[in-house]
């Protein structure tokens, strides 16, 4: 086995082997825990950092194991991969350290991050999957990991979230693996490739692309929260604030986002894909879905309910991107798979750290917040304002590129929908903002439990990574322009889906 | 705090004493130029001038409330925003520094937490951003185009695409309160602490307008249809905020309005730019003197009346207000002759008037100002700040004329006749007086505005409907049906 075969498994076994330790150690064993989750975060963050390094030089890394005849495991390190590798990793980092300071005391620890990091190397399986057979055997690994963590808590509520999630992923994933055995009967075992695989089969099989399509589009899309396949996501905010974290911007719904790049790109490849008229139907549900979910969350009174909606939203701009056929379109969602997922974990850990240390959830209890926690209030009006799309944040870049996209493709009444979705992101997080820094308090918290020392709002351990968060908000916005950076990493891209 | 009341001071020198430099940082945001032109160091010169006084003039001001740091921090962000937006040379950075200043400036409208202040606020919010989609549209379109983002690039672009051109105008119209996008200007002014409302009405209104210099394709292509319909806008603010003015009690309303009429002034000008490019080189000067003049002329008015009323604040103030009336000598006569000089002739005449009914509008603030009772004793810092606004209206006949080379000293006459006008109005309205028409601050919005609560009611109502749906059984008391 060559290094290049080998650094892949590497990136799968620094979360894979810690995890497994984990499940294993005693709960009282807190030091040897976190040192274990540390050492694979940081194990991971420096392999993947070399492979970054080595795809920008122009090195392959793959690693293939064949199963059965004719169905191989297939590990793919290319562009694309990292784009959602590296993301996923880096933010791994935060929440396993804002996890630990979150869960600080709490039992069942061991169990949870065990899941926890099988949870990630089941992202970093569908990040590298070469083809749609791997694809899926990590797309079900990641259902299953992440269902003990929705379930946590064990109360009646979260149990009943857990179930939902379930129903709705486990529905997805068949609906799925119909799609990707009905193509492996049209062409056999194919490996993912830059502008598709398909194209070859050429107009006469157009019926049963379309259907088998659909079929892909709807399995993954259950945890991508097109809507109408969205009613999970709101259901599953009852998880812990890091596992909520987990779900919105590391793993699942961007797990989903993902696979919807990997079929048109991928698979179909983008030119096959609009020849086929299959374009316009994605970007009109990724419209409705912007909306709807735009629309919903103005109308929730509860925070993490409210974030749970803008998700729905703002993951279907990737999938708009996706299908806006061409070039601008591309780097837009491409990008926002990286935006999305650092803004709106941002607003997660505030999220948790309002909860956690004042007990507030609801929207209503948030009144003089900024006072009591200006640092934390901050990180969330960057990710509030990201999300907006405001300048100098990430969102910006993001809501840019596809504008610019949605005109470059002929398809004007994207722009509206971006429009729409702009103002109603503002019209659900402005209010919020008013209230923090505006309102003064007239009552007691909720529940303060952990009390203000000195600067220290709140543990520094929940602190810390939502600075950091929140400051990669601002790089990624204000340095888009660099060589380096998400921006010009989806460019990259891009440049090779239209050869 | 003492030092943060500096911060326009580097860019006041920036100003008056750096040549003109182009700066290109490729790796800031979308590839950012910034640079110094001649437009920028005209807005930047006047703009830091006047934030300089402001910021000196706040610390004064607000130097009993516990809130102050909040506002002096947000004071700081929206004066660094319209500050770097002259230096600003391609649409990322303008959009961003546009953005900064826009947004930071809701903190100092909402600052008392007032009923009217946070109505004010959600108004000025809801239009800004109306403002911003217009602009981000606009700016999607010409980017298609253009080779680049570099705001020349993007002006150029603008000149084959007039509906481009319509969103930049509606956009920025926002901001320099054209007819019906102006209904958060008189609400916004008179609910800020008053120095927010000397640089929102000095400074931050004419943000608007370097937007049109700077993308409007100016001189370089005929937009008759575009341009006419700005003139007749602007000479509809021009009579229309005079006239709703007159109707305010309230000294600072009064004064939002007129900068609703003199704004109308530069909409005229633009337009008439936009309709007749051959005409845009002798307007270009003129619409930069009416900026800076009107700029610091209300800076010294809103700033004068937050000062505790007495003999020598109206005496003082009745310098700003001569000038905004265009009385010989001033900054205003100056401006009213250059815009008129490259007009046709009944726009001319129509400017003139406009400027007697200004005169009319002065009075009424005099007016209202001689009633107030008499506040507690003005801070230092206060009054220093004023005294400096005032010379610099003082001196700003002397320091405007340079950039009107070609324009003949004006004739007293026709400068003194619109006021005098406007004083026998004024007279004869004081010897039999008229009942005045109560018309609420924001004019149309009062009808506009509980329609579109319903609209907004309703819908809030409509996408709560699944929750209400899954809450239902809870919510009456009644069990749901069983499966």
């Amino acid at each position: 086995m060559t290094a290049n075969e080998a650094l892949p498994l590497g990136v799968l076994a620094s979360s894979l082997i810690p995890g497994l330790i984990i499940f294993a150690l005693p709960e009282a064993r807190v030091g040897l825990r976190t040192a274990l989750n540390l050492f694979g975060a940081f194990a991971k963050l420096v392999l993947v950092g070399v492979l970054l390094a080595g795809v920008a030089a122009g090195e392959d890394y793959g690693f293939r194991h064949s199963v059965l005849p004719g169905l191989d495991l297939v590990f793919k390190a290319d562009a694309l991969a990292l784009l959602f590798g590296a993301l996923s990793t880096l933010l791994w980092l935060f929440t396993t350290l804002y996890a630990i300071g979150y869960l600080e005391g709490s039992p069942h620890r061991s169990r949870f991050f065990g899941f926890f990091s099988l949870c990630v190397t089941a992202t970093m399986g569908i990040a590298m999957a070469g083809n749609l057979f791997t694809f899926f055997v990590f797309y079900e690994l990641l259902t299953l990991a992440t269902f003990p963590l929705v379930v946590h808590r064990g109360t009646p509520q979260a149990m009943r979230g857990g179930m939902v999630y379930l129903a709705y992923t486990l529905g997805g994933g068949a609906v799925l693996l119909t799609g990707i055995v009905w193509l492996h009967g049209l062409t056999g075992s194919a490996d993912f490739a830059h502008g598709g695989y398909l194209a070859v089969l050429g107009g006469e099989h157009a019926m049963q692309l379309q259907m088998i399509f659909l079929l892909l589009i709807a399995g993954v899309g259950v945890k991508a929260a097109i809507v109408p396949l969205h009613g999970w996501l709101p259901q599953a905010m009852v998880a812990p604030a890091p596992v909520s974290a987990l779900l919105h911007a590391v793993a699942v719904v961007k797990a989903g986002a993902f696979g919807v790049v990997r079929v048109v790109y991928e698979v179909y490849g983008v030119e096959f894909a609009q020849s086929l008229d299959l374009l316009t139907p994605l970007a009109l549900a990724a419209a409705v879905t912007i909306v709807w979910g735009s629309l919903r969350a103005l109308a929730q009174e509860d925070l993490k309910k409210r974030l749970a909606f803008s998700t729905v939203s703002q993951v279907s701009y990737i999938i708009l991107g996706v299908a806006l056929f061409g070039p601008l379109g591309t780097v837009g969602g491409l990008v926002h798979l990286v935006h999305q997922g650092v803004m709106k974990i941002t607003l997660f850990f505030c999220a948790g750290n309002y909860a956690e240390t004042l007990g507030i959830h609801k929207i209503g209890e948030l009144d003089g917040a900024g006072r009591r926690m200006p640092l934390t209030t901050v990180a969330f009006t960057v990710a509030a304002l990201g999300m907006m799309g405001a300048p100098a944040t990430a969102g910006f870049i993001s809501k840019w590129h596809l504008g610019l996209g949605a005109l470059e493709a002929g398809m004007d009444w994207a722009v509206w929908v971006l429009i729409a979705s702009s103002l109603l992101n503002a019209a659900y997080f402005l209010p919020i903002l008013h209230r923090v820094w505006f309102t003064p308090r007239a009552r007691a918290w909720p529940a303060e439990r952990i009390p203000a020392r000195g600067r220290l709002e709140t543990g520094w351990l929940l602190l810390l990574p939502t600075l950091a968060t929140a400051a990669m908000i601002l790089v990624a916005g204000l340095l888009a322009g660099a060589d380096w950076g998400p921006l010009a990493w989806a460019k990259r891209i891009t440049v090779w889906e239209y050869r | 705090m003492k030092p943060l009341a500096w911060f326009p001071l580097p860019f006041l020198l920036l100003a008056a004493a750096a040549p003109d430099f182009v700066l290109d940082l490729p790796a800031l945001l979308l590839g950012a130029r910034l640079g110094l032109d001649g437009a920028g160091r005209l807005f930047l010169g006047f703009s830091a001038l006047l934030w300089l006084l402001a910021a000196h003039y706040a610390a004064g001001y607000l130097r009993e409330d516990p809130a102050r740091g909040r506002f002096m921090g947000l004071f700081c962000l929206t004066g660094l925003g319209n500050l770097l937006l002259p230096l600003t040379l391609d649409a990322a950075s303008f959009y961003l520094a546009f953005a900064v200043m826009t947004f930071a400036a809701y903190g100092l409208v909402v600052h008392t937490a007032s009923h009217e202040a946070l109505r004010a606020g959600r108004i000025y919010l809801i239009m800004a951003l109306l403002g911003e989609m217009l602009l981000l549209t606009a700016l999607w379109r010409l980017a298609q185009t253009a080779p680049s983002l570099l705001v020349a690039d993007l002006a150029a672009a603008a000149r084959l695409d007039p509906a481009a051109c319509a969103l930049l105008a509606a956009g920025f119209g926002v901001k320099t309160g054209l007819p019906l996008l102006h209904m958060w200007l008189p609400l916004a002014h008179p609910v800020a602490p008053t120095p927010a409302s000397a640089v929102l009405s000095g400074a931050i209104i004419k943000a608007g307008v370097l937007g049109w210099l700077r993308f409007l394709p100016l001189g370089a292509a005929a937009l008759p249809d575009l341009g006419w319909t700005l003139t007749g806008l602007g000479l509809a603010a021009a009579f229309l905020g005079v006239a709703i003015g007159l109707a305010q009690s309230a000294a600072k309303t009064v004064l939002a309005y007129s900068s609703v009429s003199q704004m109308g002034l530069i909409s005229v000008g633009v337009g008439v730019g936009l309709a007749h490019p051959e005409l845009w080189p002798a307007l270009a000067p003129a619409v930069g003197v009416q900026v800076v003049h009107h700029g610091l002329a209300k800076g010294a008015l809103f700033l004068g009346v937050g000062l505790p009323a007495g003999r020598w604040t109206l005496a003082g103030l009745a310098l700003p207000a001569l000038a905004l009336a265009g009385a010989p000598l001033t900054s205003g006569a100056l401006a009213k002759s250059a815009l008129k000089a490259p007009l046709p002739e009944y726009l001319g005449l129509m400017l003139a008037v406009a400027a007697g009914a200004s005169t009319l509008l002065m009075l009424r603030l005099l007016w209202l100002l001689r009633a107030r009772p008499r506040a507690e004793r003005a801070d230092a810092r206060m009054t220093l700040s004023w005294a400096g606004a005032l010379i610099a209206v003082a001196g700003a006949p002397v320091w405007l004329s340079p950039l009107l080379p070609e324009l003949p000293p004006p004739a007293p006459w026709s400068a003194a006749w619109p006021v005098l006008a406007g004083l026998a109005v004024a007279a004869a309205l004081f010897r039999y007086p008229a009942p005045i028409p109560g018309i609420p601050p924001g004019d149309v919005l009062a009808w506009l505005e509980p329609g579109l609560t319903r609209l907004w009611r309703a819908l809030l109502r409509g996408v709560s409907w699944p929750d209400r749906l899954a809450a239902g059984g809870k919510a009456d008391g009644t069990p749901r049906p069983g499966p």
